[in-house]
């Protein structure tokens, strides 16, 4: 596991940190190996919301960028999996749910179970 | 060659009745060919013209369909796709259950698209297909051996090895009609679902040995059909979430689903991993690299996929596996309580090779050490054996008593609702199962709603629309609430259709994750036809239909579209912890059937979403006159 701080941008108003955990799959498009887990400690302003987190991440991260977003950068794509505490994305919060300090986001692979000869 | 057949088929049908020992050759239309495509398609067109509401799975008139499509035998990733279509033992009714390998390539370049078996054997036998030339050989040989022993066994005599011959063939367990045995070839494929290995077995046809014949296959347009199989492999590499799939095949599976919690554990008693599990032996790279491995491609694939490995600690050492799927890792470890990924890679294989569905398997043993432990079987009962969670040994010996139907292993091969209607009282609430009585796939659906609605509503044994794939291509939203009724089954029912197609083409549906636009041009490409994607999820839909009026005539209808207690219940731990589909049950069902366009009383699909399918010649059967 890494753990990597933010760049602050306005540390004024920065109200507390959201924890991005970036895991196994995805941590490839963060420079990662596949493996494990990525944490980001994002500092954050009073107005965050989870799309405004996922947008400092992704960046920094053009391969994420890519992944995460469609193509107009607006909605999330269907590739990565976004969890906000543990809960999938429409169920306590939405893309611009406000985010909390203390709030933790996943990003995980999309569900690829089943097998071949089915 | 059919020469009115466009390219990309065979144009014939083996047709072999087992009764008579006749074998012929019958050509198929181009018009059914573009209405049907082949595979799942063709195979549902026959199922229902030539199975009748009193011919049960195990009445000798059954059909068996071995069908592949216009891809298979082509430069596309993956193309040695068989679908099994039959009328199944698990449910009595429709089944499309898929597997790759070579089967595909081998029977289109012995000259046919399908071959339909019907009748019964007085003694066992194997179907012997070398270019175009097909006997019905004796089979006494091959008795008692598994699916692996039985292909080392006919590659030997007949003096084939490697990818020369394609073999698939029914385990101990279809031998003896396990109601869940399965179909398994080319050394670690699959088509399980709905008891199709029991179907085989009751005809007494052991395998089917296809040498890889010689006969061309010709593509209409082969210069775009090279260009659209390299855009498809492009798609593979790079796209998100299919580039996991090319590295690792579904090894990711595990780790995604628990942290959404709809990795099975324990028979649903919960969704928490054990304390001092080790959840990064279970990311895909470790998974891969904790054997010794080698690729084991299907025909035509660069995906890094399919893997056999070599067991290297315990009692099993040294013994080469295949590196199981995601539903291996789950129906053979989680589902039992195992973690260990040695132990689950060795039974997985063990399952294989006596040949039964590894998702029923799951649900039958993990639901009999759930009953132990609570006292609801009892150690005599299960001849002394002794079935803790997690014990991989002590499945493994279930698994022979069921395969050979030896005291206990006889109701258990009944598949776990029969098992437990059987045992009755509490033991009853524990079982995973459907009202039509087809196993749920390898995941928790309590944690994904949209595949335990697919399930049971679905007319083939197993789901039948699966999970989206590019559902922004059809205006579909990219995610949904999980747990949103409304969206779940507006999202099931709109998807409908895309499978029934990609299993119709003769390939494998992690090949077939491009954009739906992209395999018709590949479709096109082999034809000459302008197939668009509209037309092929009327294809699909136009499968569906055939499947669930196929059903409807077997008497299984709407009234068995449900979870059962413990398949519905309510989540105690973990991610989805809470969550309560039951409540949510009619109201999803309701949407859907309002969705797909069938009639939510009666199940049937509508006179005029028949009409729209091309198929306005099942409105007196199922509507009157």
């Amino acid at each position: 596991m890494s753990t990597r701080d933010s760049a602050i941008r306005n540390p004024q108003s920065a109200i507390g940190h959201v924890t991005v955990e970036v895991v196994a799959w995805v941590t490839r498009f963060v420079g990662g190996d596949g493996t494990r887990r990525t944490l980001f400690q994002e500092h954050v302003a009073a107005d965050a919301t989870v799309r405004s987190v996922l947008g400092q991440v992704s960046d920094r991260h053009s391969a994420l960028r890519e992944a995460l977003w469609d193509a107009a950068g607006r909605e999330l794509s269907e590739h990565i999996e976004v969890l906000v505490n543990d809960a999938v994305l429409g169920l306590t919060h939405t893309l611009d749910s406000p985010v909390r300090d203390g709030d933790r986001i996943t990003l995980i692979g999309q569900y690829t179970g089943g097998s071949c000869g089915k | 060659m059919n020469r009115d057949a466009p390219g990309g088929y065979a144009g014939h049908i083996l047709r072999v009745d087992l009764t008579s020992g006749k074998i012929w050759s019958q050509p198929w239309t181009p018009e059914d060919m573009r209405l049907f495509v082949g595979g799942a398609g063709l195979g549902a067109k026959i199922l229902w013209d030539e199975v009748s509401a009193d011919v049960a799975w195990d009445h000798p008139e059954n059909r068996l369909i071995l069908a592949t499509g216009p891809l298979a035998g082509l430069p596309v990733w993956g193309t040695g796709g068989l679908s099994v279509v039959t009328r199944g033992a698990m449910t009595n009714g429709g089944t499309s259950t898929q597997a790759n390998g070579f089967f595909g390539a081998c029977l289109k370049y012995s000259g046919y698209d399908a071959i339909v078996v019907q009748g019964q054997s007085g003694g066992w036998v194997y179907l012997y297909i070398q270019d175009g030339v097909a006997e019905l050989r004796d089979a006494t040989f091959l008795i008692g051996k598994d699916t692996w022993e039985t292909q080392d066994s006919l590659q030997a005599k007949l003096g084939y090895s490697g990818h020369q011959m394609s073999v698939y063939s029914i385990g101990p367990a279809g031998e003896n009609l396990v109601r869940f045995s399965a179909i398994a070839g080319d050394y670690g494929h699959v088509a399980s679902k709905n008891g199709c290995g029991a179907v085989m077995g009751k005809k007494r046809l052991k395998a089917v040995a296809i040498v890889r014949g010689t006969k061309a296959i010709r593509a209409a347009d082969p210069r775009g059909l090279f260009q659209t199989a390299d855009e498809i492999a492009h798609d593979l590499k790079t796209n998100p979430t299919t580039k996991s799939l090319y590295e690792y095949g579904t090894l990711n599976g595990v780790l995604n689903l628990n942290r959404i919690g709809a990795l099975p554990m324990k028979n649903f008693t919960t969704n928490v991993v054990p304390e001092g599990t080790d959840m990064a032996a279970w990311e895909a790279p470790s998974l891969r690299k904790g054997f010794d491995h080698r690729g084991h491609q299907c025909n035509a694939c660069g995906m890094h996929h399919c893997h056999m490995q070599v067991i290297p600690t315990g009692p099993h050492r040294g013994q080469i596996v295949d590196e199981p799927e995601y539903e291996g890792w789950a129906g053979a470890g989680w589902a039992i309580g195992c973690t260990d990924p040695v132990a689950i890679s060795w039974l997985n294989t063990q399952v294989d090779r006596a040949c039964v569905d590894v998702n029923e398997f799951g649900w039958l043993i993990g639901w009999v050490m759930e009953c132990q432990e609570k006292g609801y079987l009892t150690r005599n009962q299960l001849g002394g054996l002794e079935v803790r969670w997690g014990d991989a040994e002590a499945a493994a010996t279930l698994l022979q008593m069921i395969s050979h139907r030896q005291g206990f292993g006889n109701v258990l091969a009944e598949g776990v609702k029969r098992a437990a209607e059987t045992v009755g009282g509490p033991a009853m609430a524990c079982a995973i199962y459907t009202g039509k009585g087809a196993s749920p796939r390898g995941h928790d659906h309590r944690a994904m709603w949209s595949e335990m609605l697919d399930t049971a509503t679905s007319s083939t044994g197993t789901l039948q629309t699966g999970p989206p794939v590019y559902p922004t291509e059809f205006g579909m939203p990219a995610r949904i609430n999980p747990f949103d009724p409304e969206a779940v089954a507006k999202n099931v029912g709109g998807h409908l259709g895309r499978r029934h197609f990609e299993d119709s083409l003769g390939a494998c549906i992690f090949t077939t994750r491009s954009l739906l636009e992209t395999m018709c041009r590949a479709l096109n490409a082999v034809t000459g036809w302008e197939y668009t994607k509209e037309e092929a999820v009327r294809q699909g839909r136009r499968t569906a239909a055939l499947f669930r009026a196929f059903d409807l005539r077997c008497g299984i209808g709407p009234d068995l579209e449900w979870p059962s207690a413990r398949y519905g219940s309510i989540p105690v731990d973990g991610p989805a912890k809470g969550r309560a589909v039951q409540p949510n049950w009619e109201r999803m069902l309701d949407v859907w059937y309002e969705v797909v366009g069938y009639d939510r009383k009666t199940g049937r699909p509508k006179p005029d979403t028949l009409r729209a399918l091309g198929l306005e010649s099942l409105i007196p059967s199922l509507w009157g006159a």
